[in-house]
């Protein structure tokens, strides 16, 4: 049967990887131990896990595939590059023989597959979208709903992106500097980080750039954490007491051992199906492990939108041009169908109600 | 060695059901094929000084004929090619493609110039098959699983990174699979291959990824 769309991710973790193992095997089956998931998994080429309906608060409905690439989580690294590209190539041809007329290209897998696009079958009306736009639209909503519940006054505060040199950070510099008094921007490129600095230089905002976190000048009390890491190993060292820090790593960026103590840590880039969602095998909440109901990455929920809006379109491509007008574009599309940012939560749980926003992170 | 006598003698029963001529002189011809693949290997053993072993009536060995002898019994030829070429040939390609990699000098040849031509055998077997599941899609995948539960449970037993339950004869005095390392290979990495091998031989049926991935998680390890 044709899909209206397709998601390709890969397992963020291997307790997700173990979760999804656990429901192939069935109730019947005892869960596999780890040591033999740890072998098995990098074995498993890439293939759809299950089918995936999407549903509009409009009406509207769209059917879709998840297609795992079955990346083993230790093995994203540049290391494996080739193989992983392989493996989101082989993954994407699933989704064009599906028919699939729009992919999203979950986490790693769009960094891996853009620019890489040759060698894949003749490509029918099948368009790809890595999805940053809508991530960038929720990472920004989370931020400011964040400060707003923390007291924080954004205008006042000093922003600090990792990975600002991304599209993903990019965008978010994009989107946020000019509401801010002060942007510092880390990655390890510096001649491209000297090349963000400048565009928004030139729109009036303030601007400093640092490979290493440790020489900026100022503390940061507002951090988005949007680099492309193999692992959850940031350690963020000095901010200010108070901050408000969004990880959007998929998978996160914050080493589990990270002390902040005081900030308010959420993870960002997540938005929630409102117009109804369903997983055929029933994998609620094990594709999608998060506290809420129907919360899916920002990146996997561009390409449905899209697809319930029937605008089979390459909406994110290429890496950087993120603009604040797309992203209310994409926006304004989410918010039609029911798709909105999800309730902020962190490792400890939900934040809203305050209880859990102030962290230690220091478990692991 | 045994796989391949093993096929030689599932070859030579198919050819004991086939109506049309051709479809016998076919099935016959593999057989051949199969005894030379065991006769080769014979002879790269007798090169190393190794009396390879030969045990068709080894617990697993034993259990894998007798699933295809089902077959036999009932006259069906297209669960036969599944049996044989789609599950012990997934098996054969994958771990002979692997030893022939790591293997030195005519060893490594003769193991890859092997898992060629069964290789040949399955792209053949996929292409007949493929045309019966045009046919009929949930009666044919229906077969394929009945007879994944009876063959690929007791392939996945073999393939286990440790034989469990206790010695299983398809070795000759002791079990290789610890020592696999030496020659770097594991018995896990000549799993791995194996059902990968099969997930993708599967995906040529045309039978959904989805459905066959859960298949394959399935078994036991
Ligand atoms: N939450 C979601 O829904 C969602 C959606 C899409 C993407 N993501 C995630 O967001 C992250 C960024 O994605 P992207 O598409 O923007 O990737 P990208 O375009 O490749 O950008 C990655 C950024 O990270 C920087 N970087 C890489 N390694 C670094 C390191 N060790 N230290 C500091 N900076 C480093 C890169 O610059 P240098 O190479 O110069 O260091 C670049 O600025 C990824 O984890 C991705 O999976 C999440």
């Amino acid at each position: 049967m044709e899909v209206d769309f397709a998601l390709i991710g890969h397992p963020e973790s291997w307790r997700a990887a173990a979760d999804v193992l656990a429901v192939l095997r069935g109730p019947q089956h005892t869960p596999l131990p780890d040591d033999e998931i740890k072998d098995i998994l990098p074995w498993i080429p890439p293939r759809a896990v299950c089918h995936v309906d999407a549903g509009s608060v409009t009406g509207a409905k769209a059917r879709g595939l998840y297609i795992d690439s079955f990346i083993p989580p230790d093995r994203l690294e540049s290391g494996y590059v080739h193989e992983n590209i392989a493996r989101v190539r082989e993954a994407a041809a699933w989704a064009i023989r599906a028919g699939a007329k729009i992919v999203s290209l979950g986490g790693f897998s769009s960094i891996l597959i853009e620019g890489n696009f040759d060698h894949l079958p003749a490509r029918h009306d099948t368009v790809f979208t890595t999805g940053n736009t809508l991530t960038v639209g929720f990472i920004v909503q989370g931020i400011k709903k964040m400060c707003a519940l923390e007291g924080l006054d954004i205008s006042r505060s000093t922003l600090l992106i990792v990975g600002a040199t991304g599209d993903v950070g990019s965008g978010c510099a994009r989107c946020l500097a000019p509401m801010l008094s002060r942007v510092l921007l880390s990655a390890r490129n510096v001649e491209r980080l000297r090349r963000l600095a400048a565009e928004l230089h030139a729109d009036g905002v303030e601007v400093e750039i640092a490979t290493d976190l440790r020489q900026f000048s100022a503390e940061a009390d507002v951090v988005i954490c949007a680099a492309s890491l193999a692992s959850p190993s940031l350690r963020l060292g000095r901010i200010a007491s108070h901050a408000v820090v969004c990880d959007a790593g998929y998978p996160k960026n914050l080493s589990p051992r990270t002390e902040m103590p005081g900030a308010s840590v959420f993870f960002g880039g997540l938005g929630q199906v409102t117009g109804g969602l369903r997983f055929v095998p029933d994998f609620r909440g094990i594709l999608n492990r998060h506290p809420f109901p129907d919360v899916v990455h920002g990146c996997l929920l561009e390409g449905m939108a899209l697809a319930l809006e029937q605008r089979f379109e390459p909406f994110s491509q290429g890496r950087g041009s993120i603009t604040p007008e797309r992203v209310e574009e994409i926006e304004t599309i989410a918010a039609r169908h029911g798709i909105h940012l999800a309730p902020l939560y962190n490792a400890d749980g939900p934040v809203e109600d305050g209880r859990h926003c102030r962290t230690e992170w220091s478990r692991g | 060695m045994t796989g391949e006598l093993l096929a030689a003698m599932n070859y030579t029963s198919l050819s004991e059901i086939c109506d049309e001529p051709a479809e016998v002189a076919d099935a016959l011809e593999h057989a051949e094929a199969e005894r030379g693949h065991a006769a080769a290997f014979a002879a790269e053993g007798r090169k190393l000084g190794v009396d390879v072993a030969n045990n068709v009536e080894a617990r697993h060995w034993k259990r894998l004929r007798e699933a295809f002898m089902r077959c036999i019994t009932e006259r069906d030829f297209m669960g036969c090619l599944i049996v044989q070429e789609i599950m012990l040939e997934s098996f054969a390609v994958a771990s002979y493609a692997r030893v022939g990699k790591v293997a030195p000098g005519s060893l490594g040849r003769t193991f890859a110039a092997i898992a060629a031509e069964e290789e040949e055998h399955i792209a053949h077997a996929t292409a007949i098959l493929r045309t019966e599941r045009g046919s009929d899609a949930p009666g044919f995948d229906e077969k394929v699983y009945r007879l994944h539960l009876d063959v690929m449970t007791t392939l996945a037993r073999m393939l286990a990174k440790d034989c469990r339950d206790g010695h299983c004869d398809v070795c000759d005095a002791t079990c290789v699979k610890p020592s696999l390392f030496e020659v770097s290979l594991s018995a896990a990495e000549l799993r791995g291959a194996s059902l990968r091998q099969y997930l993708k031989t599967l995906d040529m049926l045309g039978i959904p990824g989805e459905v066959t991935l859960a298949w394959v998680a399935q078994l036991p390890v």
